[in-house]
């Protein structure tokens, strides 16, 4: 036993230990172990690797507030609240720039996530990219975005390939996943390495913290973050360099109606600058209140590319009539070829007009206490749309589609995923 | 610098229209990514504490270990293989290079953990851009931890070893080449992790890659019959490091030169393998 051979058999062992240990420590779950299992970890592990664990994997202060303290703002939640006024972004945008989708086709192995894809997204509008989960919306995304190579067609921003950007924050802002964040690293830090890798000074990152209300947080690590505070800190990167293009998948998702009005009036706000804005979401309420403009896609194909008052007014409408003598004008009505159906409280009619309803009420002397023309609501167009092209592709085999056969494996239908979503 | 630093100074003023900022040059859009990954890497607590507490044991057990072979009797069983020059380094191979290495595999395997590898190659879409700064910065940061730890351990040694058997000098043959590729042998494998997380992506299977690389094929070299385990064992980098740091290298072993060669050859083919793999690929 000499004692090198026991120095090496020491060490050997604890090897094995050291890279699980720093494996594990690297995952935020190590934080939440209880008491006893720290000192499971400290036993366990090899000296240096629980010495670690114990200093850095307790909550500690962070590193310095980087940030000198802004005046006049107050905490995280209610900074933006200041009357709806998101302060408009300070520089001008450069100049319109289009995204041209042409004819975009993706495809993974036997799935095809995007099937011939063309529209084109203009300036100075906020449009609204719809679609059911695995409707190919991110994937679109991410081809524009110059992370995933197309199998064909071409995805353009401002006429030209994301990649040949020389500092693309400049050009294009984006956010496409907000939990996608490095959990141990403070949230200054995480946007000032974004912003340096593009040439943007430190006064911009203190800029967009306070434009999304997160300058007190700023030196906390961005693990400990609610969703809501990880969505404002995606955005915050998003407009790091005051681009002309944003593109924002789910920016809404986990904020509170506060930041969710915020972020609306925000996207107006530049939408109004000539910027180009395009946003995807589920929430087809809030895309009625923010989009001008709606791409809806479904399976990979472009389904509809119209504007939202169009979009809705499509869809068709019908007149709500609550009246005493229900049951005597459902009857009259049909005979006048109206399809009538029965509500609680009150007939649902289509193919005949309010005015007309009202006429042949009077001229019967039948009492009317309501009559209400009802637009359909988006979240009823969209469904209707997505639903119909659900039934039209199951049974027709598409004409020439190599792919046609795997249809059955492309993730979601898009039927259900809606309904759950807006129910 | 001073050109880059005008460049700065021209993009700063409030009111540049995005298309109408001159395209910064090559120099210029090669310091912003590296400062970016400098940032990075120094704003993980968890890197700093490990490095600290890593470097605290190298140390701590370079003095145990020079205790241990100053109280053996001199010219014992090990002598051949384990001599002065040797003992400074044995902590330091274990104790810091296998934590470093894990470290540099962390540098990707966790932004595509996270997937917040997606928001790097948005803000700087040329990857191998990435992979050269992540390279440079990490390689660069262990070479320097390295370099200083080479030193203190063989300090540290021969401080000890002096009173038994009489230490070294910087001055004596192969001292001070040993200290210098000592630290290098760090850099380099803090490279081999930065291009096996690279090509691997998920962390486990790329420190595992990362682990044969840095000390498992050398085990499996050993486990070969006689003039194989040197003939193949001498490319493996431990081997390759161990020629570098001896003073009476056994023969079949390369020369220090050509170790130096073994040296740079593993962490340049892995970060060949990701330079290739990351633009082919999908993120």
């Amino acid at each position: 036993m000499t004692p090198t051979i026991l120095v090496a058999l020491v060490s050997a062992a604890a090897i094995a230990f050291d890279v699980f240990c720093l494996v594990d420590l690297r995952r935020a779950r190590v934080r939440h172990l209880p008491k006893w299992g720290w000192v499971l970890v400290i036993c366990v592990s090899s000296p240096w690797g629980g010495l670690a664990n114990l200093i850095f994997g307790r909550d500690g202060t962070g590193p310095p507030a980087p940030a000198p303290p802004l005046p006049a703002m107050p905490d995280a939640p209610d900074a933006p609240s200041g009357p709806g006024a998101p302060r408009a972004p300070r520089r001008r945008p450069a100049g319109p720039m289009l995204i041209e989708v042409d004819r975009l086709t993706k495809r993974f192995g036997p799935v095809i996530a995007v099937d011939d894809l063309s529209f084109t997204v203009r300036p100075g509008t906020v449009t609204g990219f719809l679609g059911p989960n695995g409707a190919g919306k991110t994937t679109t995304l991410r081809v524009l975005l110059g992370l995933e190579a197309p199998t064909s067609g071409t995805a353009l921003v401002g006429g030209r390939r994301y990649q040949e950007f020389v500092r693309p924050l400049h050009q294009v802002g984006s956010l496409l996943d907000a939990t996608a964040l490095p959990a141990g690293r403070a949230a200054w830090f995480h946007l000032l390495a974004l912003a340096q890798s593009n040439g943007i000074g430190e006064r911009r990152v203190r800029e967009v913290l306070e434009l999304t209300g997160l300058e007190s947080v700023a030196a906390r690590r961005t693990g400990e973050f609610s969703l809501g505070m990880k969505q404002r800190l995606g955005i915050a990167a998003a407009l790091l360099a005051d681009p002309p293009v944003l593109l924002l998948d789910e920016p809404v998702n986990g904020l509170d109606p506060e930041g969710i009005r915020w972020i609306r009036l925000l996207l107006r706000a530049m939408a109004a600058e000539g910027r180009t804005i395009v946003v995807s979401s589920h929430l087809m309420s809030e895309m009625a209140q923010t989009a001008d403009h709606l791409v809806v896609i479904g399976r990979g194909r472009l389904l509809a590319d119209t504007s939202t008052a169009e979009f809705v007014s499509g869809a068709g409408q019908d007149v709500l009539v609550q009246s005493p003598g229900a049951a005597e004008l459902a009857g009259l009505l049909a005979a006048r070829g109206a399809a009538v159906s029965q509500e609680d409280g009150g007939l649902a009619v289509t193919g005949m007009a309010a005015a007309a309803i009202g006429d042949l009420a009077a001229t019967h002397g039948i009492a009317v206490h309501q009559l209400i023309t009802r637009h359909a609501s988006l979240e009823e167009a969209y469904l209707d749309l997505t639903g119909t092209s659900t039934e039209y592709r199951a049974p027709s085999p598409a004409p020439g589609g190599p792919g046609t056969p795997g249809t059955p494996g492309t993730p979601g239908t898009p039927g259900t995923p809606v309904g759950t979503a807006v129910r | 610098m001073s050109a880059a630093q005008l460049q700065a100074a021209g993009a700063a003023p409030p009111a540049p229209a995005a298309s109408a900022q001159p395209v910064p040059s090559r120099l210029v859009r090669a310091r912003d990514v590296l400062a970016s990954e400098w940032t990075k890497l120094r704003s993980l607590r968890s890197n700093r504490w490990t490095l600290a507490v890593a470097a605290l044991v190298t140390l701590v057990l370079t003095a145990v270990v020079a205790q241990a072979f100053a109280a053996s009797p001199a010219g014992g069983k090990n002598a051949a293989v384990i001599d002065r020059l040797t003992t400074s380094f044995l902590a330091y191979a274990e104790y810091l290079v296998l934590p470093v290495t894990v470290l540099s595999v962390l540098v990707f395997t966790s932004e595509y953990g996270s997937g917040l590898i997606r928001t790097t190659f948005t803000a700087v879409p040329r990857r191998r851009a990435v992979l050269a700064a992540k390279a440079a910065v990490t390689g660069a940061a262990a070479l320097v931890v390295g370099e200083i730890l080479a030193f203190a351990c063989f300090f540290l040694t021969q401080a000890i070893l002096s009173g038994r058997h009489g230490g070294l000098s910087l001055a004596d043959p192969s001292a001070l080449r040993a200290v210098l590729a000592a630290g290098f042998v760090l850099a380099a494998c803090a490279l081999v992790g930065v291009g096996a997380g690279a090509v691997i992506r998920h962390t486990a299977g790329a420190i595992a890659a990362a682990m044969t690389v840095v000390i498992l094929l050398a085990v499996l070299c050993l486990a070969l019959p006689a003039p194989w385990n040197l003939r193949l064992g001498r490319l493996t980098l431990p081997f390759a490091a161990y020629a570098e740091v001896t003073t009476h290298p056994p023969a079949g072993l390369l020369s220090p030169w050509l170790s130096l060669l073994v040296l740079i050859a593993w962490p340049a083919a892995a970060l060949l393998a990701a330079a290739v793999v990351l633009t082919r690929r999908d993120v």
